[in-house]
């Protein structure tokens, strides 16, 4: 069972915001988009399973430029997530947790992420 | 100490005070990194997947799904990403529910992971093991 009886958090609006704080917070936003878009691979999965004209349908929607802008967010945010959890292990061992060390680190991390997201859609979908 | 229902004020402010259960926050702290460290590699596969198939006809896609590597992979991806995504939600519904609505929360978080565990796996064998 879970505990329930630790202090809920203070709401959002009494922090101040840092670099880090705000890395924290799209940390958390980006692991919860990840886990609404797991109905996106559910959908794709389906239909593909189903097949006939709900496949045909459902690689329309990915194929026109709604689809593929919504993917190619979902490539940053899962990237960016990849990238945060590889900062918390980083972290885990005590390193990196100075006032420059943790503000060099989550700027790594948010320009590994974008930077691994336009490399990838560059070769496999842009200039293929 | 421990305590058991909602804390005091001056519990809050007396930093030796110990809220939930030791074990079990210890063993979900080291799941969801082992199931992280692990997701790096479905992180690189499933993007892999998806971003290579774009503007491929439908059936390459099934033909890609169908090969035993990739099937299983798939497969244990959705197994992992699971733990990951339950425990995930789970520090999320900690921080902002407590008591019943921590109760309902969970639920909610148990059948969606429960729906997308179930579905995406019967997808996949559905695809293997009958086309």
């Amino acid at each position: 069972m879970a505990p329930s009886s630790r202090p809920l958090s203070p709401h959002l609006s009494i922090y101040r915001f840092t670099l880090t704080m705000t890395m924290s917070i799209v940390h958390r936003a980006t692991g919860i988009a990840l886990y609404g878009g797991t109905l996106l691979l559910v959908l794709w999965l389906v239909a593909a399973a189903v097949g006939g004209g709900f496949f045909d349908f459902v690689t329309w929607l990915f194929g026109m430029w709604l689809g593929q802008l919504v993917l190619f967010g979902y490539t940053w945010v899962l990237f960016h997530h990849m990238f945060g959890g590889i900062r918390h292990f980083v972290w885990d061992t005590a390193k990196a947790m100075d006032a420059n060390g943790r503000e060099l680190a989550v700027r790594i991390q948010l320009g590994a992420s974008i930077l691994v997201t336009l490399i990838v859609w560059a070769i496999f979908v842009w200039f293929k | 100490m421990s305590v058991l229902g909602k804390p005091t004020r001056a519990q809050i402010q007396n930093p030796a005070t110990r809220y939930g259960k030791a074990k079990a926050s210890t063993r979900h702290f080291i799941t969801q990194r082992i199931t992280g460290a692990i997701n790096i590699v479905f992180s690189i596969f499933i993007i892999w997947f998806v971003v290579s198939l774009a503007s491929r006809a439908p059936a390459e896609m099934i033909e890609l799904a169908r090969n035993p590597f990739v099937a299983i992979g798939l497969a244990l991806l959705v197994i992992n990403v699971s733990i990951h995504m339950r425990n995930g939600m789970r520090d999320t519904v900690e921080d902002y529910f407590d008591k019943g609505e921590h109760g309902w929360a969970m639920l909610a978080n148990n059948l969606f992971v429960g729906f997308f565990f179930v579905v995406a796996l019967g997808a996949i064998a559905k695809l293997v093991f009958w086309g």
